[in-house]
């Protein structure tokens, strides 16, 4: 057969190339091989892509490889075409036309999906660059920034609106995400106690932008011991002061001075000297009615402790006295007390037999081991020093600490006594005079016999007069306020001579007594054996020591005295 | 040293002449490594002479003068990134900020650290200083892969440029598609898949491992090594392929490599600068934070 085979080629939007070619065969081969009738220069078009033969009257298109073959949108792999039908073989399209005179067959062959320029083929289908791989810089920051702007900000401002309103003392109460939430914009761990309501910021913070004021506190802490005694430094009277007093700038200084919370466990009270030393300093000049001396610094800057010494006891009335000053501070507890006496090296024999005594048969610690508990007559002298007063009734005794008491036991026993017994009889009578040779014999007048409440009332004063004496009665121990009157003197026993120091004897326990108080030789209760601030120096250094017990003020004295009242008097004037 | 440290930016000195290139590391005579390094060392000094009571913290003076040095900074130091942006004359130079931004944000990983007071902890205030490291960390990286990387790429390049190298590649796909003409269908379409997709960029993580397991180009040889021996024009133009296809396969591989390099010195930027965003955030929530709860 004839084929008249035209290749068009499109030129811009309307020009049309054609180039026709008569072809004789018997059937029409197309392909990308080179010995096909119609040749189709595309990779995309196998070898042998389809054969165009004649069946009677009509042409048929035969898929001869794997290139696609459709007519008007149908496929298969025998297709029967005419004239105007469209036969789509890959990125080509096939229209069969009308034969001109003396052909068989016509049509036309066009490249309706050429490939293109292969350098932008290649570049659109590559992700050349970072920017191009769906990241963006830009986006990705803004994301970033209000992520962090709803976390870091919303949540726990939303947080502390909703979860303030509960209460932190309620029993079990879970950790919940919005008191976790709240918690993120905490500074630090606060300390052990606080921690019940760490999540309540509004327990303290009371208002924004400002700090935690007095009245937080002491909502809480209402009890709290002031610094300074009412006495000396009236309520109001701090406001009143000059701006540079001491008892104003005390006044003026909220708690959040010196208690910093969010420090951790380490606790709230700021340890460092400069706190206490900004006043004390300077303060016997400052504020000279206070009757305290500068403090500058420890070691160096501390003076020698001041003990506080009975001075009076029947009032009782006391002074203050520097160690080491001369005189020697004396105490006067109305008591004659020997250390040496008791503490004797080999002993001494007491009814309970031969005994050496320590300082711990006397000295009793206290529960918690600062200090000790008080003297008492029962407790420490009594089982060597009884009360009996009467050779025939041992185990009577008169009681302890009651004059009036003492006088009325011993009359009530001689009472009895001569209730008992009646009055027993007169002593024999004196050896008769010697009689003068020749003069008559002389007989005896016989002794009155008294009657029995004047034996007793004698008896009673004996016995007194042996019990109030000064070799082994009260007045060995007691001073005597009236010895006529049997009238033992008040007694008043310091517990502690440094009252405005803390010391805690329990720590100190591997430390022998006698390294600290002298008390072998001292002979009278009048000495005071506190120690010098020599003794502490040698263990316990400055702040930032390295080889010594690193001290600062609060590690002896306390800030808040509940002796001197509520802290509320002077911090009540504060802003 | 203080005289020099007072002036902006970029008129520090008298500059060196602008047809010499000069790296931002070594502007102006390290100058703004000697003030970094000079404020780095007063920080540390304060902080050690300082004596609060208990350890160090930032709500002592000095925690409060360093947190706010370090804001500051981080503040001066995000402005860079407007700065690179603006081409206006009166802002110092391009090079004089960088070196500044580098040494002192590399500084200011110090003066926060000792801002802390090393006390951290599950808050906000410890989430914006480990944004500020992560920022400072992948900026360090961003130094690395400026210093490491463009000698490598020279060398990788040849001379050559990613568009040449591109436009080679397309040329050679082209001429294998030219020389397959005539070979059988099976080759045809392995030759097919080679030239239709080459790969040269990809996915982020593609681009900066320089992974490409699925190459069709290193297929397509590896396929036209095991076909043989042919005979006449179809042995000719195996061979000619072969060729093409092993010029085309080192070719892609410099590609890759020049990918791999541009995306190292690209990459921590996405981290360096979504993460500054977010520490601007929790910077300002920390500061509010600490003033509301004063």
């Amino acid at each position: 057969m004839l084929v008249e085979v035209t290749f068009l080629t499109r030129r811009g939007r309307d020009a049309i190339m054609r180039k026709s070619q008569s072809v004789t065969c018997e059937e029409l081969k197309f392909g990308r091989g080179s010995d096909n009738e119609v040749q189709l220069a595309d990779i995309r078009i196998g070898l042998s892509a389809a054969v165009l033969v004649r069946r009677e009257h009509d042409f048929v298109f035969q898929q001869s490889g794997d290139t696609v073959l459709k007519v008007d949108g149908s496929t298969g792999a025998s297709l029967v075409v005419r004239p105007g039908d469209r036969v789509e073989l890959g990125p080509y399209e096939v229209r069969l036309t009308e034969a001109p005179e003396g052909f068989d067959a016509a049509l036309t062959v066009e490249l309706v999906q050429p490939l293109g320029d292969s350098l932008q083929r290649l570049a659109a289908a590559n992700r050349i660059g970072l920017d191009k791989t769906g990241f963006s810089k830009r986006r990705m920051s803004w994301t970033f920034f209000w992520v962090c702007v709803l976390g870091c900000l919303v949540v726990p401002l939303v947080a502390f609106g909703i979860d303030n309103g509960q209460s932190w003392l309620k029993a079990g109460a879970p950790t919940t995400l919005l008191t976790l939430a709240n918690m993120t914009w905490n500074v630090g761990e606060l300390s052990n106690t606080h921690r019940t309501f760490a999540h309540q910021c509004a327990m303290c913070h009371e208002t924004s932008f400002s700090r935690v004021p007095d009245s937080a506190c002491l909502d809480c802490h209402r009890n709290i011991g002031g610094h300074v005694q009412p006495a000396v430094a009236p309520a109001g009277a701090a406001a009143a002061a000059s701006p540079a007093s001491p008892a104003h700038r005390l006044a003026q200084t909220p708690c959040g001075d010196c208690h910093r919370e969010h420090r951790g466990l380490r606790g709230l009270v700021r340890q460092d000297a400069n706190l206490c030393v900004s006043c004390h300093g300077s303060i016997a000049e400052t504020a000279p009615q206070f009757d305290v001396r500068d403090v500058s610094g420890f070691p160096a800057g501390h003076p020698q402790f001041r003990v506080t010494v009975v001075a009076d006891a029947a009032k009782p009335a006391f002074a203050r006295a520097e160690l080491g000053s001369t005189p020697k501070p004396a105490d006067r507890p109305n008591l004659k007390f020997s250390h040496a006496a008791h503490l004797v090296e080999k002993g001494f024999l007491t009814p309970q037999g031969q005994k050496r005594m320590v300082c711990a048969d006397c000295h009793v610690p206290e529960p918690g081991g600062q200090g000790f508990m008080p003297i008492t007559y029962k407790g420490q002298c009594q089982s060597c020093h009884d009360l009996k007063f009467d050779a025939e009734l041992p185990w009577r005794e008169v009681p302890h600490g009651d004059d009036l008491g003492v006088r009325a036991a011993v009359e009530d026993f001689y009472a009895h006594v001569v209730l008992q017994r009646g009055v027993p009889p007169s002593a024999p009578p004196a050896e008769p005079a010697r009689r003068v040779p020749g003069a008559p014999v002389a007989t005896p007048a016989p002794a009155p016999k008294p009657d029995a409440l004047t034996w007793a009332r004698e008896k009673a004063d004996e016995a007194l007069t042996l019990i109030y004496n000064d070799k082994r009665g009260c007045a060995y121990c007691h001073v005597m306020e009236n010895a006529a009157d049997h009238r033992v003197a008040p007694v008043f026993m310091r517990t502690r001579f440094l009252p405005n120091a803390s010391f805690n004897h329990a720590r100190h326990a591997a430390t022998d007594c006698a390294d600290c108080h002298d008390s072998r030789h001292s002979e009278t209760s009048a000495d005071v054996l506190v120690p010098g601030i020599d003794s502490c120096t040698g263990c316990h250094g400055p702040a930032r020591a390295s080889f010594r017990a690193q001290s600062q003020c609060v590690t002896c004295h306390a800030f808040h005295r509940p002796d001197f009242g509520p802290m509320r008097r002077t911090a009540a004037v504060s802003p | 040293m203080v005289h020099a440290a007072s002036k902006p930016p970029g008129e520090a000195s008298a500059p060196a002449p602008d047809t010499q290139h000069q790296s931002f590391l070594v502007y102006d005579r390290l100058l703004y490594l000697k003030i970094a390094v000079a404020a780095t060392i007063v920080a540390i000094v304060l902080y050690l002479a300082h004596r609060p009571d208990g350890t160090p913290y930032g709500g002592t003076w000095l925690g409060y003068g360093l947190g706010t040095v370090g804001a500051l900074l981080i503040l001066w130091l995000m402005w860079f990134g407007y700065r690179k942006r603006s081409y206006t004359a009166n802002q110092g130079k391009l090079e004089a900020w960088l070196s500044a931004h580098v040494y002192l944000g590399l500084s200011l990983l110090v003066i926060a650290t000792l801002h802390t007071g090393f006390h951290f902890g599950w808050n906000i205030h410890t989430l914006a200083y480990a944004l500020m490291c992560v920022v400072i960390l992948s900026g360090a990286c961003g130094v690395f892969f400026y210093v490491y990387c463009p000698p490598l790429m020279t060398q990788n390049r040849r001379g050559a440029t990613m568009t040449q190298m591109m436009t080679r590649i397309a040329a050679l796909n082209d001429e294998i598609t030219s020389k397959a003409m005539g070979l059988d269908n099976a080759t045809v379409a392995i030759l097919r898949r080679s030239t239709e997709t080459t790969i040269v960029g990809g996915s982020f993580w593609q681009q900066l491992a320089g992974h490409y397991p699925d190459c069709t180009t290193a297929a397509a040889l590896k396929a036209m090594t095991k076909i043989g021996t042919a005979d006449g024009a179809r042995a000719d133009a195996l061979r000619q392929i072969r060729m093409l296809l092993d010029e085309k396969a080192q070719l892609l591989g410099r590609a890759r490599r020049d990918l791999g390099y541009k995306a190292m010195m690209d990459a921590w930027l996405y981290v360096h600068v979504p993460l500054s965003f977010g520490l601007l955030a929790a910077l300002f929530a920390h500061v509010l934070s600490v003033f509301i709860f004063w």
